[in-house]
């Protein structure tokens, strides 16, 4: 924070006049009244006409720049120096967690003197934070990239999964990635088919109330992918959020089965088809899979981090123009993912233009938009014609990760064969056998 | 000693009164207004201090986790949505609030703001499901009039009412959410040295310019005060959530006396010599056990102990009482409770209590205690000892200083007792999940036209107006209804003092005779009171009118006129009840001549049940009675 951020225009020249800067504390003389106040930063699509004033007893007020005949500089603004309160001593036995950000902020503190929230970076911050981790393992934060999640793409996938694998060879117990959770199931799938056969569990969590609340569900969910990490005899990708909307237990989904469905709540993550992985409750990790993988003593672990881009998602809508369809296929991506109505369906006129790009080479694969169930493709007419034009069902895969494993699959392949095999195959729970939701 | 006054120990209040609009509807979601009875959801959160940016973090924050509470949230689909759950971001404020806070803020001379910012103020005793409260200023300085004075007001914000709390128990605290949200204005006025009498009047005054502007909803708990109370050379005390208005000068006279009191004891304690309060823990050893009073030992178990503070050379010092009922025992005995323990045992009262010398001796004796140290004990389980002990230990070093600063809440008899720290400053943000709202000179013009006359100012002019007193016009005020008592007397022609009387009086015994408030409408008024202006009821027949329609046994005052068969009586038939009746009772006439007329009068007005006009049947009687006693 410095000079006059988001300021601009005519409450920039008013500032610039006076020589003041965000965090100064300020006279203003209004004409009809004189109002002290520190002076705070503006968000940057605010109009241009109002200065923001937080007022001694810690208000924010928006002055017309237009109407104040001046100012006068009270106190030029001081650099707060934020001293991190010792944290709590970590037992050397512990377990070791590594604790890699990529985004969001899964813990942080506020400046309230100009309202800005700065997130916790290093281990002794965090522990200062959330010091119950301190009892729960030794972990070892790093802030892996700085992103919103919903601009994470392939190429992130592949660079976390190869930090990942670094960091397993590294010999932690175990791994947790804090992510935004607007695509954490995505980075979930990729995750689960990059680190196929990973001997410790790698933890994906987020929360759905920013971490400069009270009432954040971020500690909770942090507290509880820590000590999952350091001690479930388990292994694989997992999502850990809240189970309801209670802070007291945690679920861990399968990262190729967890869709976020709600915008908002904490209870958003689901697992599809499913229960949870686990449950958490006060550290005790109940299972409720008894085909999870456990823990394994390897040598080595080498993961397979590519993804080919070249994929796209596409939801079926009644009345789906020709024209768009065919744009979509010729835009030069390999795969299309089909989101189908019902049991896996898209309009007749439609099917030809998927023949035409199968026979092109492309490969298309159905999901359907129904969340629940499994495709089908024998019971209808329409899917028994998309059948036979090639398209490849893909039974109990969700849509999202099926877009996922699509990347993977053709980035992963030396021949069509081979990609059609590995998206038929079933990798990290993507399929489930028995249909039980 | 008597109690002090204002002037003599510098005392002074600020009054900051909180107000529920009366819009209807939520601040920050479309929840409507409903008081829920039922709650078939819970869930159960807990709330988290955020750190501040130089590493402090908020002592009453602290407090609060410290207790480590679960909150059990209580919910219904009625009242609450996920805004109030916190699980989902408010909507934008409503625009309805937004106005009426300024045409509120305007009634007090205040100067709305150019932006207004939404603010998240943090409050973590778990009365908000986020951990904070969502407040705006929306207009700086003013005054209020009152009796010719002019009290500043600092600010006038718009924020949201605050969860109710139904209970607490060792484990959790519960509330329900049908209350959160609600809007509210807050009027902060300029602390004030005035009688406790005037405070009251104070918020009087300001309740009734409020209610002035018809946008704030009525009845209890619609309406709280905070007092902020200090006295020369002490803290400011904080007294939350004064609910009724008569408290108000009971809880200022209260903490006159509490503060001045512990003033005096710092004095003394200085007088002694004494600079700083110098204390030790120790723990009462199981066999020390059969020493303790017999109130002590009832508690003990496994899971307990017994903790004792020994403060150095104070001893008298724990019980002294420079006012009735004011003792530094007593404060700490709060503090115990506000941390979830029964209370405490201080050394002064051990006589009292009945113990005898002898243990005393041996308890000091183990203790290493002196005879003029004081001795603080208590029992409370082992893993909470130390925080425990900590609290009480700062209390009990802030003896030397006077007025600690903290927050207290009124008990219903006008004392106060403690809640918990006052909060720090630094506890506000931005809320950035609602765009802050610029305010142009036209909506303040266009709300100007509607800022009310100052209701002072309305009492006045009515009483003029329609012959009635002052009194009783602002009762007409205070209870909203001038404007329909003005709209019956001129629509119906019926003198001002009958109205008002109606409105007031009559309304007032109908509801103690057992008639409902909701049933009372001001529609039921109008009706019945036009009725009677055309003749086609009696005066006598309104009250029974206004009670059968207001126990629901009739739907309009037609139906209950018909019911009670109270349409006027021809007058040939009272002349036949009057006769009938001085016939009966032509004894007591012929004894008592004259004076037997009340008598009489009753009988027949008994038995006209308001069919008949009082000064009818006065006039016929009076004939009759006068014919027989010519003979």
């Amino acid at each position: 924070m410095e000079g006059l951020e988001g300021y601009r225009g005519v409450a920039r020249g008013l500032l610039e006049r006076y020589g003041v800067e965000v965090g100064d504390v300020i006279e203003v003389n209004t004409g009809t009244r004189k109002i002290v106040g520190t002076l705070v930063p503006r968000y940057i699509y605010d109009d241009e006409f109002h200065i923001v004033l937080k007022l001694p007893n810690g208000y924010n007020i928006g002055l017309d720049a237009r109407k104040i005949l001046s100012l006068k500089l009270v106190k030029k603004g001081e650099q707060p120096a934020f001293k991190v309160p010792e944290p709590p001593r970590t037992r050397e036995d512990l377990p070791r967690v590594a604790v890699i950000s990529t985004g969001g902020t899964i813990a942080s503190r506020v400046d309230y003197r100009t309202g800005a929230v700065h997130p916790a970076i290093s281990a002794k911050e965090l522990y200062a934070l959330v010091p119950e981790l301190s009892s729960i393992a030794r972990i070892d934060p790093e802030v892996f990239m700085s992103i919103y999640s919903e601009n994470v793409e392939p190429d992130h996938w592949s660079r976390l999964a190869k930090r990942v694998e670094e960091a397993v060879n590294e010999g932690y117990d175990g791994i947790v990635i804090t992510h935004g959770t607007d695509t954490m199931g995505y980075t979930a799938a990729a995750l689960s088919f990059a680190l196929e056969g990973i001997p410790v569990p790698v933890v994906i969590v987020g929360a759905q109330r920013s971490s400069d609340r009270p009432s954040s569900d971020a500690a909770l969910n942090l507290i509880a992918a820590v000590d999952f990490a350091s001690k479930a005899n388990l292994s694989g990708v997992y999502v850990a959020m809240h189970y309801g909307k209670s802070d007291d237990i945690i679920a861990f989904h399968l990262g190729t089965r967890v869709r976020k469905n709600h915008t908002s709540s904490r209870d958003a993550f689901k697992s599809i088809g499913t229960a949870p992985a686990a449950l958490w409750q006060e550290g005790n990790v109940s299972l409720m899979l008894n085909f999870l993988p456990t823990r394994k003593e390897v040598g080595r672990f080498v993961s397979k981090p590519k993804f080919d881009g070249s994929v796209s998602l596409l939801k079926f809508y009644p009345n789906m123009q020709e024209n768009f369809l065919r744009a979509v296929l010729g835009c030069g991506i390999k795969a299309v993912v089909v989101e189908g109505s019902g049991l896996g369906h898209i309009n007749s006129r439609n099917i030809k233009h998927l023949t035409e790009f199968i026979n092109k080479g492309g490969f298309v694969f159905m999901a359907s938009q129904c969340i629940w169930g499994r495709v089908n493709m024998n019971v209808y007419e329409t899917g028994r014609d998309l059948l036979n034009s090639g398209v490849v069902p893909l039974a109990t895969m969700i849509s999202e990760t099926a877009y996922v494993k699509a990347m993977w699959a053709l980035a992963n392949s030396s021949s069509r064969e081979e990609v059609i095999d590995l998206m038929r195959r079933n990798i990290a729970h993507e399929y489930l056998e028995r249909t039980l939701e | 000693m008597s109690t002090p006054r204002a002037e003599e120990i510098g005392l002074r209040v600020g009054l900051e009164v909180h107000q529920q609009l009366s819009t209807g509807r939520k601040l920050f979601c479309s929840c409507p207004v409903v008081k829920t009875e039922e709650f078939p959801f819970t869930v159960k959160r807990k709330l988290r201090p955020s750190q501040s940016e130089l590493g402090h973090i908020d002592p009453a924050a602290v407090f609060e986790f410290l207790k480590g509470k679960f909150n059990i949230y209580m919910w219904n689909k009625e009242s609450s949505c996920l805004v109030e759950l916190d699980e989902e971001p408010p909507h934008n404020p409503d625009i309805e609030a937004i106005e009426a806070a300024i045409l509120i803020a305007l009634a007090l001379n205040s100067e709305v703001v150019d932006e207004i910012h939404v603010m998240r103020k943090i409050v973590i005793d778990g009365s908000n499901t986020s951990g904070f409260q969502r407040t705006a200023i929306i207009a700086l300085g003013g005054y209020l009039e009152f009796s010719g004075r002019r009290i500043g007001v600092q600010a006038v914000t718009l924020e949201e009412d605050a969860a109710r709390v139904l209970g607490e128990d060792e484990k959790a605290r519960y509330f329900a959410l049908d209350r959160l949200g609600i809007p509210l204005v807050e009027i902060s006025l300029d602390p004030v040295t005035a009688s406790p009498k005037e405070i009251e009047e104070i918020a009087l005054a300001l309740g009734r310019t409020l209610r002035s502007t018809g946008k704030v909803a009525r009845g209890l708990g619609t309406i709280r005060q905070d007092l902020n109370i200090s006295v020369s050379g002490g803290a400011v005390v904080e007294v939350k959530g004064v609910q009724k208005l008569e408290l108000i000068s009971k809880v200022v006279e209260y903490e006159m006396k509490r503060q001045s009191g512990l003033n005096i004891i710092a004095a003394k304690l200085r007088e002694k010599g004494i600079k700083e309060i110098e204390v030790k823990y120790k723990e009462v050893q199981p066999e020390l056990f059969s020493f303790l009073p017999d109130i002590l030992k009832k508690d003990v178990d496994g899971k307990h102990l017994v903790g004792c503070i020994v403060a150095k050379k104070i001893a008298g010092f724990i019980g002294y009482e420079p006012y009735s009922g004011i003792r530094l025992g007593k404060e700490l005995a709060e503090v115990a409770r506000a941390n979830s323990i029964g209370g405490i045992i201080h050394s002064d009262e051990f006589q009292k209590l009945g113990l005898d010398i002898n243990s005393e001796r041996k308890l000091r004796v183990a203790l290493e205690a002196d005879e003029d140290d004081a001795l603080i004990l208590f029992v409370c389980e082992r893993e909470r000892s130390e925080k425990i002990t900590n609290a009480l230990i700062e209390r009990l070093k802030y003896s030397i200083v006077g007025v600690p600063p903290e927050t207290r809440g009124p008990t219903a008899e006008g004392e106060t007792r403690y809640m918990r720290p006052r909060p720090g400053a630094e506890r506000m943000y931005p809320e950035t999940d609602i765009p802050e709202i610029v305010i142009t000179r036209e909506i303040i013009d266009s709300i100007s036209r509607k800022v009310p006359v100052p209701w002072a100012e309305t009492v006045k002019t009515v009483s003029s107006k329609y012959n009635i007193k002052e009194d009783t016009a602002l009762r007409l005020f205070d209870e909203g209804k001038i404007e329909l008592f003005s709209e019956i007397v001129e629509s119906t022609g019926l003198p001002g003092p009958y109205v008002a009387s109606v409105i007031v009086d009559t309304v007032a015994w109908a509801l103690r005779e057992g008639a409902e408030e909701s049933r009372i409408t001001d529609s039921l008024l109008r009706e019945t009171l036009s009725m009677l202006s055309a003749s086609r009821i009696t005066k006598e027949a309104v009250p029974e009118i206004l009670l059968k329609v207001g126990k629901g046994e009739a739907s309009s005052p037609e139906q209950a006129a018909d019911l009670l068969g109270i349409r006027p009586m021809p007058e040939e038939e009272v002349e036949k009840v009057v006769e009938r009746i001085v016939r009966e009772r032509i004894n007591l006439i012929t004894e008592r001549g004259d004076k037997a007329f009340s008598a009489l009068m009753g009988e027949v007005m008994k038995e006209t049940r308001g069919r008949a006009k009082g000064e009818n049947v006065a006039l016929i009687l009076k004939k009759k009675i006068e014919e027989i006693s010519r003979g």
